[in-house]
């Protein structure tokens, strides 16, 4: 269906008018919860209805607890100084440390912000020159997966099948025991970015002549081979998206989840900004993939093809690039478009990229060769810097499998990985381990590989250790303690090392491997350079900045690839009726985050689903404005997916753009350990296939599904919560028109004025365009902003401008063009905000707590949509309507422009939520935080002795600038405002003006491409207002004359149409 | 109605007589109390009982032999101290040198007598704000407290009459019944007592009341002015704030920077005690609680190694010998007598007690201080806005610290309290190059169109700027 472009949904309801949909968004609150329920009680919630005499009950209850609590004597507090005070601590006041996040082949330079000596937030590392300081929601939940509550407290062995507490001493002599007599020794790890590390595994290998096994829980090892092959060299190429006017990805996830997404997002976002209206310029971003992946949605134009065929769509474009690649049958459509394609990319040589996230060598290897006669070597693709984030390849694996089969291993060591839940080989690992006498894992908490393990000798988390990482050829950056461990743990590397009982660790000094870190940087990096003629200021520049980088020249290596053997290699379409894709999760990765509650929490930006992987199925277009799901199925339905030999129950999720024929399914749930992660969604790794060339493939093609066997109890997609503005059919005349309008229409027919000041026709929500059409839709825009500004100019009451002219005036600036929909921002407000985690249940019931929440519209072709993420959370509006109905005034507007909430007088009326026309304005319904006198009624997680938010541990995350938020009060962004306030504060203490770089929302920094900008409105000559002059911005629901603080620019895409036809 | 025209006119006029009348007042309590706010309440309590940088006024006029004398120490008091050597003023100067009375030659001696006046009336707590305005402080205390009387008065005259009139219509009732033929019971003096109109009213009032005690005690709720625990260690802020003149900024390092103040760590009392080993006030006894705590042995003069990983006797035998040589010092006896070994044992053992408790057994490590000064977890407040930025002083809030032996919280902390301080605090706008964006309130300031601006005007009642 075409539809023209200012169509926008969100997703079948919306388009189809839902009835039940409309009745939701209708209500005041989607699922308001029982009294009872409430107070906690869920077994008498169930028993009744709530009456009269309950109320009674639990308000005489109240009653009286209040009394009693009113009469106990106020608690003696104490007041705890340090003995010694270190000099860097200043209580009250945020030391920041720069640090690496490391996630085997993950990592980012950042900052970790720590108050009185325990991390609570992390920033990045702006001196970066991977990342300039963005970061990800994985880097950005990292620090609550210290205070992990499931983490190892001591040391563990296995006794009689049993775990047991252990010591150090212990472990070591059990270990040197084991290793003494062994015949072989294997280290088996995810990828290691550390050279520190790897030379401290080295010198343990080369005392027991053991191996390292290195794999990836996602795999690129075809990349690798592939590169080997075709450069001689077997790492990932740095690829230089910024340099790249037409970006075309095979199925590589690159925004979202593959090799560096944060690096290639702020490269990418440079071709994809608008700087000159008159004369606009973008780069081209084409998409081949059969489901709707996170790079899909932001690329211009998406080319479906089943996963099975992606051999043949690269075999059909390296054909028309490079010549004589026979291709195997490929559908028309794909092959049309990839015709195009090859003209643009031959158009654009030198200045192209073909990526592909594809696991077969021979397709990598055509991928290889087209960029070489694209002439991109050298420019797009480079090595100077090559990448180092991913090393593994599973078919060391299976060399260990057949190893230990064989006999010759006696020592496997687990280094923080987990392969018999991520590898595609796992039940055969399984069995082959059950021969192994000692099997030692590093693991921080028990994990489905460290279950099997005999001796557990648990790392110390990052965030506790010193280390070092290069994740690129050249570019490294340190990672330095934030806390002192937090449990009886040891860093693996130091367990290495002393179990090889190296000579270079001296086990008696007070931090022996950091002495050893450093006597490596000094043979090495120190050693090779020649501006610090002493180490320990070399050193000490090295930690402040956190990053270190040498140049590295690398000449353009020659391409060597065999093309017609490659060809010869892909992989064959399918003829099956249904093929399933599985793809690494943003939020999961393949498991190693499942223990993490604000990822499992966070909303995959795609499907919008949360706490659980769920079967992306296609929409079909049937008629001209009825959408059926695959099978008649509908969100939410259960259904059982017959994948190979396994059957997995799994709920379904409507996805547009998700090709016909085709599912998705996420990898990395259905962990069976972990309390968070306890039975969350379905494990499909033992699903997966492995290819000719022996490396995994990341698809199946015999799937079937059934029809609808059930509906999921707590069907946790965000997807429809919180709408802005909901579509319905007006009786009698069938025009499409916005639901809550209704009302008005009562009045047209006696003024015939459609359209009046408050009335919310013609919603302003998105505005897109394409970059062909971006004047005239720069006309329209200005226009509707005339018109709107127009409405506003009618009302009675004077402006507020001269209100905020002095002093500060808070506003954003969101370039739609630049998100992504990654979900850094999400995290990191939740991260510097104590915003509750709810669980699955209460997400179900539209009770999720994020004050900032990344919208996801379609617009465009609604058989191959295009996609328009737009953060969305508290506009600060200046005219705000929440604030007039609050009875208590608990919410108000201060004199610099803020929307305040004040938690301690909101009685809880919520009549603000739904008075705000953003829905941006979140309840507590229960007491997510255990901020309440009586702790009765936290939501449960997933079967957690403690709740999540009750627990000591975890609680150690909060920021103690914010207020923890108790039930029953209303809570939404607040801009961050302890952030203003103490930008404001080292102003006036420097007695100086405010800078623009002295405030910014936790949501600004973490944001990889820039996004987002925060600053005052009445700093003329500031970032923002420059931002927000650009013609192509707007406010969301000008015409409401709320006047928001927030400017959203409109999103732009460089869509070629003729794809469409 | 010419009648009534006269005698409001005969009010009225009565009326601009006593407003003109206050106008030239010359001695009143009203007068004294401008007076007072102007010149002497920056130095001087207002409550007129405690002292603050100044003595507590109350009853000054006792402590002065003569008026004039007064007048004159009022008028000059360096001179009265170094020129007539007044014996009150020496005694005055010897207790709060080396800070002088300011001087104040141009006060009339109506405005000190009026400033007296006012003085003593705070102080027996006779002063009120009077409402017409004509008489003085005195009088409307007495009208005041007398109007109690006059309304219970009007109160009991009401309920007779009430009482009466229900009689009066009880019995016309009656009457009327009685002439309709109607039998009609009479309610005794009981029945109506225990009506329903009268039960009803009684609970009522119950209610009325009831709901106002809760919120009144709601309000109090987690208040403590005036909470003055017992510390671990017998601290003397007087001794080392006051008699000492340590700087409070010295120990309390973190109000100029940060949020808290921070309560000092034991390093930083040994900047000092490794040199005074032995206090003034307590002798030996407060300040080996610091050494136990931190490890440091008085006796060599040395820190000790490892001192975490001793036990508790290994400590006790430390300590004790330090306490024991003191001992042995000051009563220079060559052995410790039965009183020695008494104080030996009562001074270790209330080094344990203080330094240790449930879930703290060694007596290695931090003292536990009670904190004094809590605000509930919804407030922010940051000691270096105050300090720094607005410069306001440490006993502002705190009160005469260098005058407590024991420390007690002075002030309320109530929000009240918090914002009625920034409604009159002037911000230091000019000073500090941060304010320049209130462009409007320099131009204000420049055109005499505001005279000040203060921490309200620029958004320091909004809720926000404490509540977050």
């Amino acid at each position: 269906m075409k539809d023209n472009t200012s169509n926008i949904w969100i997703g079948g309801k919306d388009l189809t008018n839902d009835p039940e949909f409309i009745e939701i968004s209708q209500k005041e609150f989607a699922e308001p919860t029982n009294l009872a329920e409430d107070l906690g009680n869920e077994e008498v919630a169930a028993s009744m209805g709530g009456n009269r005499r309950d109320f009674l009950k639990f308000l005489g209850f109240g009653l009286g607890a209040a009394t009693v609590a009113a009469g106990c004597d106020i608690p003696v507090k104490r007041a705890i100084p340090y003995v010694v005070k270190p000099d860097s601590i200043v209580p009250g006041v945020a030391s920041y440390y720069s640090s690496t996040y490391v996630s085997g082949g993950e990592s980012l330079p950042i900052l970790v912000k720590t108050r009185e000596g325990r991390p609570i937030k992390i920033e990045g590392n702006i001196y970066s020159s991977i990342t300039h300081g963005g970061t990800s929601a994985r880097a950005q939940a990292f620090v609550l997966s210290l205070y992990d509550t499931t983490r190892f407290a001591t040391p563990k062995m296995k006794v009689s099948g049993e775990w047991t507490s252990s010591n150090w001493a212990d472990v070591d002599k059990a270990v040197s025991v084991a290793l003494d007599s062994a015949k072989g020794v294997r280290v088996v790890t995810n990828t290691v970015l550390s050279p520190t590390a790897q030379s401290a595994m080295s010198e343990f290998t080369d005392k027991f002549d053991g191996t390292i096994v290195t794999y990836d829980p996602v795999s690129s090892s075809a990349i690798l081979d592939a590169n080997e092959q075709s450069f001689g060299d077997r790492v990932i190429p740095d690829y230089r998206f910024d340099k790249a006017d037409v970006i075309v990805s095979f199925g590589a996830d690159f925004l979202g989840t593959w090799i560096s997404p944060v690096e290639y997002a702020a490269q990418w976002v440079k071709g994809r900004k608008i700087k000159d209206i008159r004369n606009p310029t973008m780069s081209r971003h084409i998409q081949v993939e059969s489901g709707m992946s996170m790079t899909g949605s932001n690329a211009d134009n998406r080319i479906m093809v089943r996963p099975s065929e992606m051999g043949a769509a690269i075999a059909y474009l390296a054909n028309k690039i490079v010549g004589g690649v026979s291709s195997p049958a490929l559908n028309t459509e794909a092959k049309a478009a990839l015709d195009k394609i090859a003209t643009e990319l031959t158009a654009a040589r030198g200045k192209s990229l073909i990526v592909s996230g594809s696991n077969n060598v021979s397709e990598q290897i055509l991928i290889n060769a087209m960029n070489n006669t694209l002439g991109n070597l050298g420019t797009t693709v480079n090595f100077g810097h090559a990448s180092l984030q991913r090393q593994g390849s599973e078919k060391e694996l299976a060399v260990l499998i057949s190893d230990i089969n064989s006999g010759v291993v006696d020592v496997v060591i687990f280094n923080q990985c987990n392969p018999t839940y991520d590898f595609v080989g796992a039940d055969a690992l399984k069995t082959a381990l059950a021969k192994v006498k000692t099997k030692i894992s590093f693991a921080t908490s028990n994990d489905e590989t460290t279950d099997m393990c005999d001796i557990i000798a648990p790392t110390s988390h990052s965030l506790e250790s010193w280390g070092d990482v290069e994740a690129k050829r050249g570019q490294f950056s340190i990672i330095q303690p934030t806390i002192s461990n937090l449990f009886d743990t040891r860093q693996y590397e130091q367990s290495l090392l002393s179990w090889a009982g190296s000579s270079n660790l001296d086990i008696k000094a007070e931090q022996p491997y950091f002495d050893y870190l450093k006597a490596y940087w000094k043979k090495t990096a120190f050693a090779s350079q020649s501006k610090f003629a002493t180490f320990q200021p070399f050193w000490d520049s090295v930690l402040q900045d956190g990053v270190y980088e040498v140049g590295n020249s690398s000449s353009i290596p020659s391409f060597t690839g065999n093309i017609s053997s490659a060809a010869a290699g892909i992989s064959k379409p399918s003829t099956s009726k249904v093929e399933v894709s599985f793809f690494e999760s943003i939020s999961q990765g393949n498991g190693q985050f499942a223990n993490n509650p604000w990822l499992q929490e966070m909303p995959d930006p795609v499907t919008r689903t949360s706490w659980g992987n769920y079967l992306a199925v296609p929409v079909n277009f049937d008629g001209v404005r009825t959408f059926v799901g695959y099978n008649d199925l509908v969100d939410g339905d259960l259904v059982d997916v017959t994948i190979g030999s396994k059957t997995v129950r799994v709920p379904v999720v409507q996805q547009f753009g998700q090709m016909a024929g085709t599912v998705s399914l996420a990898l990395g749930y259905g962990r069976e350990f972990g309390i968070k992660g306890d039975l969350v969604g379905v494990n499909v790794n033992d699903v997966l296939t492995v290819g000719k060339d022996g490396n995994t493939n990341y698809y199946n093609t015999s799937a079937s599904i059934t029809n609808k066997v059930g509906k999921e109890d707590y069907f946790s997609c965000v997807q429809y919560h919180h709408t802005m503005g909901v579509k319905a059919e007006e009786k009698g005349t069938g025009d499409i028109i916005n639901a809550d309008e209704a009302a008005t229409v009562f009045f047209d027919y006696f003024t015939g004025v459609k359209g009046f000041q408050g009335s919310l026709t013609d919603r302003s929500i998105i505005y897109n365009s394409t970059i062909k059409d971006l004047k005239e839709n720069v006309d329209v825009l200005e226009g509707k902003r005339a018109h709107a500004q127009h409405l506003n100019a009618q009302q009675i009451y004077g402006g507020f401008d001269d209100t905020y002219e002095m002093g500060h005036h808070w506003g954003m600036n969101i370039d739609l063009n630049s998100c992504t929909g990654c979900g850094a921002c999400t995290v990191a407000c939740m991260s510097e905000n104590n915003v509750p985690v709810v669980g699955k249940r209460e997400v179900s019931r539209h009770h999720e707590m994020s004050w900032l929440r990344i919208d996801r519209y379609y617009y465009g072709d609604a058989k191959n949509p295009n996609v328009v993420y737009q953060p969305m959370m508290c506009q600060h509006c200046d005219n705000a309507p929440c604030e007039n109905v609050c009875p208590v005034n608990a919410t108000n507007h201060s004199s610099e422009g803020l929307n305040q909430m004040t938690y301690n007088r909101c009685i809880g009326t919520r009549y603000c939520a739904n008075n705000c026309p953003y829905k941006v304005r979140r309840f507590n319904w229960l007491d997510y935080t255990t901020a309440d006198l009586f702790p009765a009624n936290q939501p449960s997680l997933g079967g957690e002795e403690v709740p999540f938010g009750a627990d000591n541990l975890t609680r150690m995350v909060l920021n103690p600038d914010v207020t923890v938020r108790s039930r029953g009060v209303i809570e939404k962004c607040s801009f961050c405002v302890q952030r203003l306030q103490s930008g404001k504060l080292t102003a006036k203490v420097e007695g100086r003006r405010l800078r623009d770089n002295d405030v910014s929302s936790a949501c600004m920094t973490a944001c990889p491409t820039g996004g987002i900008t925060f600053g005052d409105l009445n700093n003329k000559k500031g970032e923002l207002v420059k931002k927000n002059t650009s013609p192509l911005s707007y406010l969301v629901l000008e015409e409401i004359n709320v006047r928001p603080s927030v400017t959203y620019t409109m999103k732009v895409n460089n869509r070629d149409t003729s794809f469409d036809a | 109605m010419i009648y009534k025209h006269l005698n409001i006119n005969k009010l009225l006029t009565l009326l601009i007589v006593m407003f003109s009348f206050n106008l030239q007042a010359q001695v009143s309590a009203d007068a004294g109390k401008i007076v007072f706010k102007n010149y002497c309440a920056s130095c001087h309590n207002k409550n007129m009982v405690s002292a603050m940088t100044g003595p507590a006024l109350a009853g000054v006029e006792d402590n002065w032999d003569t008026t004039e004398n007064l007048y004159a120490w009022i008028r000059n008091s360096q001179a009265m101290i170094f020129e007539v050597g007044h014996p009150r003023a020496i005694e005055l100067w010897n207790e709060y040198k080396p800070s002088a009375m300011t001087a104040f030659p141009n006060l009339t001696d109506d405005e000190i007598a009026s400033t007296l006046l006012y003085i003593n009336a705070v102080a027996d707590g006779t002063f009120n704000i009077p409402v017409g305005g004509a008489v003085q402080a005195l009088d409307t205390a007495v009208e005041e407290s007398s109007n109690g009387w006059l309304y219970a008065l009007l109160l009991l005259i009401l309920v007779l009459l009430a009482a009466l009139l229900t009689r009066i219509i009880n019995n016309l009732d009656v009457l009327a019944a009685v002439k309709e033929g109607k039998e009609i019971q009479q309610r005794t003096l009981m029945q109506s007592l225990t009506s329903k109109g009268v039960v009803g009213f009684l609970i009522f009032g119950l209610v009325v009341l009831a709901g106002y005690t809760t919120v009144t005690n709601a309000t109090n709720l987690g208040r403590q002015q005036g909470y003055q625990p017992d510390q671990p260690i017998k601290f003397s802020h007087e001794t080392h704030a006051g008699i000492n003149k340590i700087d409070c900024q010295y120990c309390h390092d973190g109000a100029r920077r940060s949020k808290h103040s921070v309560i000092p760590a034991a390093n930083t009392c040994m900047n000092c005690h490794k040199a005074i080993k032995v206090g003034s006030e307590y002798g030996t006894a407060e300040l080996t609680k610091i050494y136990a705590s931190i490890g440091y042995n008085p006796t060599t003069d040395k820190y000790m190694e490892n001192y975490e990983d001793l036990s508790t006797e290994e400590s006790k035998e430390i300590y004790t010998k330090w306490i024991e040589d003191q001992y042995l010092a000051v009563t220079e006896l060559a052995e410790l007598d039965a009183e020695g070994k008494d104080v030996v044992r009562t001074q270790w053992d209330g080094i344990v007690s203080s330094l240790t408790n449930e879930q703290k057994e060694k007596v290695q490590g931090p003292i536990e201080w009670i904190r004094i000064h809590n605000l509930p977890d919804h407030v922010y407040f940051n000691h270096a806005q105050h300090v720094t930025v607005g410069g306001v002083e440490c006993q502002d809030c705190h009160g005469a610290i260098e005058e407590m032996e024991v420390v007690k919280q002075h002030s309320p902390l109530s929000m009240g309290w918090c914002i009625n301080c920034h409604r009159k605090t002037e911000v230091k706008f000019k000073e500090n190059e941060y304010y320049e964006s209130y462009s409007q309130y320099h131009e204000d300031l420049q055109s005499g169109a505001k005279d000040k601006v203060t921490v309200a005007d620029i958004g320091g009642l909004e809720c926000q700027k404490c509540h977050y």
